[in-house]
């Protein structure tokens, strides 16, 4: 589906009682299928924006849509069903108490109310649950299928995140969000995460944001790259756009105050490559 | 002294659920619920005003089990809706109840003369009336373990436990946290009035002050069961809430076969959580630091 962010506004009160406008009008679309990385300064406004579209803070004004679905006056839990989050941290996109497969029955589970009548029927995960996902990971690659019984707390940050990964993707969610999901890995567990991120949105089609500080994640991946620069957006390329970009370049746009490029001040960005 | 092993046995399985009530809140639900005091005198208190009316015994407990399930799903909304810190919501809650539980009952005691007679009806294997309450009580607690095992083990147990272990991620996968915590909270509550209930059947009386230092005894009760078992499953974790239950109710016993004074209770059952606490082997939410780290 696409997302379709339309004059957005958000601001935040600051100690001593003055008041920070992050997102004013901000308007975004990202068209189906797209894989955008989102790179920019700290306080930009990178992982807000993915909180915004998350439902986990509420927007001051404007409109989210993903699809014809308006989410802004869902909650957090309801926009779930149809999106799939990978957070910075590796331990708070899994439940370290529970066993790796008892995740995996939450992830799955994510378009059906799991609180309701029919959460009440039958016993999971059970034994076809468990074949299930042990041939997902399998698939994937993902070295987990042994330790399905084990609890998540037990796994390395890595292979957290990996989980977290293919959890955020079961179920074939409708937007992926992606927010610095390898920043807290070492360089091996980065490259194994980013390297199933491109197979799994690849295989998957499915629209994703994936916010970075990394500029060689920025130059490698993805269909576009925005970068946002106090809740503005400053830099927008295409792929081939970005193809002409060195690592320096997008450094030195960084402290840049004025527009980078000319894609960037279109509120739909150039079109899907 | 047979006589006193068994009444103990009787007591702690009369106050298991008092003991699983509190292991869903604060272990499963991660969630410190005061509300336990209050329900559990609600539930004794509605049990005995019911049966002293003629309504039958088993009608009684369901109303109690409703009743209780009522008073925490008040506690789960205030903390949910109106945004109300969790300690402030269940002490609102008990304190509430309190007047509650007296209107109710109609006045502060309220006493039970006669054994239920379904309890008559039961076997007594060689040891009166005692192991009559034995057998209807260990039924009677073999039902919720088994029914509660089953509930934790199906999707909505599993969206319960992720709440508790870890909201964000709960809630980031579809589970509704003011449902589930409301639902969570009532429930307990309700095998905690459940409790209140037993126990007012048993000892053949309720009174509106039988709840207090509810809270502590169930806390004493999963400290002691989790030690003794150190469980890894959750069945194994409600088997031995059910176990500290006994164990506790057993202790108490010792102690005032040793010559400990009945009004000393509650004090020594406090003294002994502290304890617990201080030595830093038990991590409670909103009682002690995560981790111990913080002064």
């Amino acid at each position: 589906m696409s997302l379709r962010v339309e004059q957005l506004a958000w601001g935040h009160p600051l100690p001593g009682g003055d008041w920070r406008q992050l997102f004013r009008d901000f308007s975004f679309h990202c068209p189906q299928g797209q894989f955008v990385v989102v790179i920019g300064s700290n306080g930009s406004g990178k992982s807000t924006l993915l909180n915004l579209v998350a439902g986990t803070l509420k927007a001051g004004a404007g409109s989210i849509h993903l699809g014809d679905r308006a989410l802004e006056r869902r909650r957090d839990h309801a926009r779930a069903r149809w999106i799939g989050r990978v957070m910075q941290n590796p331990l708070e996109g899994s439940c370290p108490g529970l066993t790796v497969a008892e995740n995996l029955r939450l992830a799955e589970r994510r378009h059906r109310p799991a609180l309701g009548w029919g959460g009440l029927v039958g016993l999971h995960p059970n034994g076809a649950d468990r074949r299930r996902y042990r041939t997902l990971l399998d698939d994937l690659g993902v070295p987990l299928a042994h330790r399905l019984d084990e609890p998540v707390g037990q796994l390395s940050g890595g292979q957290r995140q990996t989980l977290s990964l293919v959890m955020a993707t079961l179920g074939c969610p409708e937007l992926l969000l992606l927010d610095e999901h390898t920043a807290a890995l070492d360089p091996r567990a980065e490259a194994s995460v980013i390297a199933l991120t491109e197979r799994l949105v690849r295989q998957l089609g499915t629209t994703t944001l994936m916010v970075t500080h990394s500029l060689d994640q920025a130059l490698s991946y993805g269909d576009r790259l925005v970068m946002l620069h106090e809740g503005r957006l400053h830099g927008d390329w295409t792929a081939a756009e970005r193809a002409g970009l060195s690592a320096e370049a997008l450094r030195g746009f960084y402290g840049s105050a004025t527009m980078v490029n000319s894609a960037a001040q279109s509120s739909d960005g150039p079109a899907s490559p | 002294m047979l006589s006193l092993w068994l009444g103990a046995y009787d007591q702690g399985l009369a106050y298991a659920g008092l003991a699983l009530g509190t292991y869903l809140t604060l272990r499963v639900l991660n969630f410190p619920d005061l509300t336990v005091d209050g329900s559990f005198a609600l539930g004794g208190g509605a049990a005995a005003m019911l049966i002293s009316e003629g309504v039958p015994v088993p009608l009684s407990l369901a109303m109690a089990v409703f009743f209780g399930f009522l008073a925490g799903m008040v506690t789960g909304l205030i903390h949910t809706r109106l945004g109300v810190n969790e300690l402030f919501a269940g002490i609102l809650t008990t304190t509430g109840l309190y007047s509650i539980t007296l209107r109710l009952m109609g006045r502060s005691n309220i006493p039970l003369t006669d054994t239920p007679a379904g309890i008559l009806h039961l076997p007594d294997l060689g040891m009166g009336l005692d192991g009559r309450w034995a057998v209807g009580f260990s039924l009677v607690v073999l039902g919720l373990v088994l029914l509660s095992a089953l509930l934790l083990a199906t999707d909505f147990g599993l969206a319960l436990r992720a709440l508790g272990n870890n909201p964000t991620m709960a809630r980031a996968n579809g589970i509704n946290q003011r449902r589930g915590l409301t639902l969570g909270i009532a429930a307990a509550n309700g095998l905690v009035a459940l409790s209140g209930a037993l126990v007012a059947t048993y000892q053949g009386f309720a009174d509106v002050t039988m709840g207090i230092g509810s809270l502590i005894l169930g806390l004493g009760m999963v400290i002691v069961g989790e030690s003794v078992l150190r469980p890894k499953s959750i069945p194994w974790a409600l088997g031995a809430v059910v176990l500290g239950a006994v164990l506790f109710r057993a202790l108490i016993a010792i102690a005032l076969q040793l010559g400990l004074e009945p009004v000393d209770l509650k004090l020594t059952t406090a003294l002994l959580l502290l304890v617990a606490l201080a030595f830093g082997r038990l991590r409670l939410p909103g009682v002690s630091d995560p981790g111990g780290t913080n002064r």
